[in-house]
């Protein structure tokens, strides 16, 4: 039985099913009309197991006179409970996709069976104009709120990729309507949106009573670089690697590996051996460096300065051993469709292997300490709680969703590269808060410490890339890459065009599917611990700028600056609140 | 806060580097800011191509006798592609990590200005001296004799060489003489 069968034969009993075929041996399409497309994706969903991995939408008018939407999901099984997963070989991704007619650009919002979709329905309004009806929350979620009405960017007749409407007026800008809980005494904490230490900026609503959060809101995307419009019209495959790698300054790599694996994919070409070996070694060097960053702040945030500079200590080792493996600190500009561009020689691997033992050696010793630590376990205790229930709903992914018990890793659900001859285990914690999230994190950098050095041992001589003229790629060819990058997967999807260009590059990075749950995971939580939620699902942010206090009652605005936050998060004394 | 992080403090001691009081030593082929060497390149824009970020442009001015090559390290990704193609050696990467300019982004230009050479038929510049050279060179070291004749193709630019081509075809074909 080919992969996916058994699922599509449950899903007839109940869907019409127009067509199925096959991306690859274990990526499955199944075309449904318009009106079966909630009913098949929920039943994906809840009913046999499978979590939303990314959705695309696709203006296909030139080639079939329709906009299509693709919902893919991973068949692993609900995994709420240990036996709740499905056997390995049945594991896959299917893909439901639908037509929508040119002439009625609409189709049923999967969101209200499937909450996970929710972001991707806004956005697929914002990028091609198709309305999902239903769908609760209709807010931007990509474009600026001054964007003009009916300009759908990525819609193919929509407009040249360097076109930038004329800025509005301040007083001409529409106000972004921010969700608002009923209720007395709620105060409106507005975060941001200026500079954030690291790379993405976002404005955060924290609706608090007392110091309690209540609710939250936020917007983001305020550096949306219009990268997939970019790739679409100006470059080649080449270039577009390289692109993919800049979408992120820490996990770059595993951005750059699930797009060129999708293209590779799609096109069915054969990477060698040895390249295989290297990109494993290179995704993991960065969930080392990428984790422990994460595990420093975790501790700086909450003021434990000294066990923030051991962690960078231990840190700069690995970042030394990416220099070693690839001539930069950063593991970037070393994959290309066929293979990689480097190779490892037998020198840098017996220095690599010093390396490796002392950021071994080094953390345990550290991480043991701050584990003894009560002052430091009991803030991270408890803390940004994500309840398995909205998990479910949600399919967060990573560290964030290990944390709370749930045995998901792509590299362990669909092995890719060389993961299936390598062996590791998928740490799994139960406490569903920060502290489960950052021991996930610890047991990862040590198992990466063992797949880097098992790929040493068993990565075999010969070539490290194959060549253009080897392999043909076929316009009209989609597939997906996944890969498990530190803050969870990451799923590239791309679609072949004709010279060289790519037709549709969708890329959804990890964090994309953490936030929407990010809101139940602060509800009950101290003001002092917002910083440290945020921090704990990894999406780079650490502090703000500075936060507005809005009192709803008064309408008295107050500015609370990022110093005061800060010290407040590490000290919890003297509430900026309550000044 | 645990007293056992203190005692792995005093144990490791200092750590830090003196940088950038003192040196910071990169490992063997760590891929620092490209070198261009003037001397080697001889403006066949391989480079301009294979670069990524288009960090390196190649343009043939105007009216003008000179073919610019120009590297723009603002936007060098570091990826050592123009490296890999260049035929002369003429770019490669080095060990240079310091490359933030002060208050003047020309800095961190890299400009080579090359002859160029004009089409014998159009009159258009299209290629650079060297660029002839280098291909003369080659061509002898293959024991391919240089005549008149083939100076003369080398010095066509592209297009002008497609109409002779046309040219010579219909002439071939009106006379008769086409085998
Ligand atoms: S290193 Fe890469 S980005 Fe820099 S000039 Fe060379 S090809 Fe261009
Ligand atoms: S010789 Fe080398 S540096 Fe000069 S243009 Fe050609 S590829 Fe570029």
């Amino acid at each position: 039985m080919a992969k996916g069968e058994k699922f599509i034969n449950k899903l007839k009993e109940k869907v019409k099913v127009l067509d199925v075929s096959y991306s690859t041996p274990d990526q499955v399409v199944v075309l449904v009309p318009r009106s079966d497309l909630v009913e098949a994706v929920r039943m994906l969903y809840y009913d046999m197991g499978g979590w939303l991995v990314s959705m695309i939408a696709n203006d296909e008018r030139e080639m079939n006179g329709h906009y299509a939407l693709y919902y893919i999901l991973s068949m692993e099984g609900g995994k709420m409970t240990i036996e709740d997963e499905l056997p390995q070989d049945e594991k896959c991704f299917i893909t439901i996709k639908t037509l929508i007619p040119e002439t009625d650009p609409t189709y049923p919002s999967v969101t209200t069976k499937v909450p996970a979709a929710v972001w991707y329905e806004r956005e697929a309004y914002d990028m091609f104009g198709l309305v999902a009806e239903g769908l609760p929350d209709k807010r931007r979620l990509v474009l600026p709120d001054d964007w003009p009405d009916n300009l759908h960017p990525l819609r193919k007749d929509a407009m040249d990729y360097r076109f930038r409407p004329d800025p509005v007026a301040p007083e001409d800008e529409p106000d972004y309507p921010f969700l608002f809980p009923e209720g007395d005494g709620v105060v409106d904490v507005p975060w941001g949106p200026l500079h954030i230490t690291s790379d993405e900026p976002g404005h955060f609503r924290l609706f608090v009573d007392g110091e309690t959060i209540i609710d939250a809101d936020y917007r983001l995307y305020y550096q949306h670089r219009g990268m997939e419009k970019l790739a679409e019209n100006r470059m080649n495959y080449d270039q577009m690697g390289f692109l993919a790698e800049r979408v992120c300054g820490i996990c770059g790599f595993n951005h750059a590996i699930a797009c060129i694996e999708a293209v590779e994919r799609a096109s069915n070409i054969p990477v060698p051996r040895r390249a295989q070996f290297i990109r494993v070694i290179c995704l993991e060097l960065e969930r080392l460096h990428s984790h422990l960053l994460n595990m420093g702040l975790a501790c700086e945030v909450t003021g434990n300065v000294t066990a923030f500079m051991h962690l960078f200590r231990i840190r700069e080792y690995t970042m030394e051993l990416a220099q070693l493996i690839t001539g930069g600190r950063k593991t970037y500009g070393n994959v290309m469709v066929g293979g990689v561009r480097r190779d490892i020689t037998a020198t840098e691997i017996k220095e690599a292997k010093v390396l490796l033992n002392k950021v071994e050696k080094y953390l345990k010793e550290a991480w043991e300490a701050i584990m003894e630590d009560d002052d430091q376990v009991e803030r991270w205790r408890g803390v940004g709680r994500l309840d398995p229930k909205v998990a479910r709903d949600f399919s967060p992914v990573g560290p964030n969703m290990r944390g709370s018990g749930f045995k998901r890793d792509t590299r362990y659900d669909h092995p890719f590269d060389v993961f299936d001859e390598i062996k590791f285990e998928v740490a799994v914690e139960y406490g569903c808060d920060v502290l489960s999230r950052e021991k996930v994190r610890y047991k990862e950098v040590m198992e990466a410490i063992s797949i880097i050095r098992q790929c040493f041992e068993l990565m075999s001589g010969g070539p490290i890339f194959i060549k253009p003229d080897e392999y043909l790629i076929k316009p009209g060819n989609f597939a997906l890459g996944n890969t498990e990058a530190p803050r969870g997967e990451n799923i590239h999807w791309v679609m072949q065009g004709s010279a060289q260009k790519v037709y549709r590059w969708r890329c959804r990075a990890a964090t994309y599917n953490n936030w929407p749950s990010l809101r139940f995971q602060f509800r009950g939580n101290d003001i002092s611990d917002a910083a440290l939620i945020v921090c704990s699902l990894d999406p780079c942010y650490s502090c703000t700028e500075r936060i507005t206090v809005v009192d709803v009652k008064t309408g008295k605005t107050k500015i609370i600056t990022e110093k005061e936050l800060k010290e407040y998060a590490k000290t919890r004394k003297n509430s900026p609140l309550k000044k | 806060m645990s007293l056992k992080l203190l005692d792995i403090t005093r144990e490791i001691g200092i750590v830090t580097y003196d940088y950038p009081f003192g040196d910071y030593e990169v490992h063997e082929g760590f891929r620092g800011k490209p070198h261009y060497e003037y001397e080697k390149c001889i403006g066949c824009a391989a480079c301009a191509i294979a670069c990524p970020p288009n960090a390196i442009n190649v343009s043939y001015l105007k009216d003008e006798d000179k073919s610019k090559w120009e590297f723009d390290c603002g936007r060098c990704i570091f990826c050592a592609r123009c490296e890999e193609v260049c035929p002369t050696g003429a770019i490669y990467l080095t060990k240079e990590f310091e490359n933030s300019v002060r208050f003047n982004k020309e800095d961190l230009l890299q400009i080579g200005e090359l002859e160029v050479v004009r089409c014998r038929v159009c009159n258009k510049p299209f290629t650079t001296k060297r660029l002839i050279n280098y291909v003369i060179e080659r061509l002898e070291k293959t024991r391919v004799v240089m005549n008149e004749e083939k100076i003369e193709l080398l010095h066509t630019c592209p297009e002008c060489k497609k109409n002779q081509a046309v040219e010579q075809f219909t002439k071939s074909v009106r006379y008769g003489g086409f085998k």
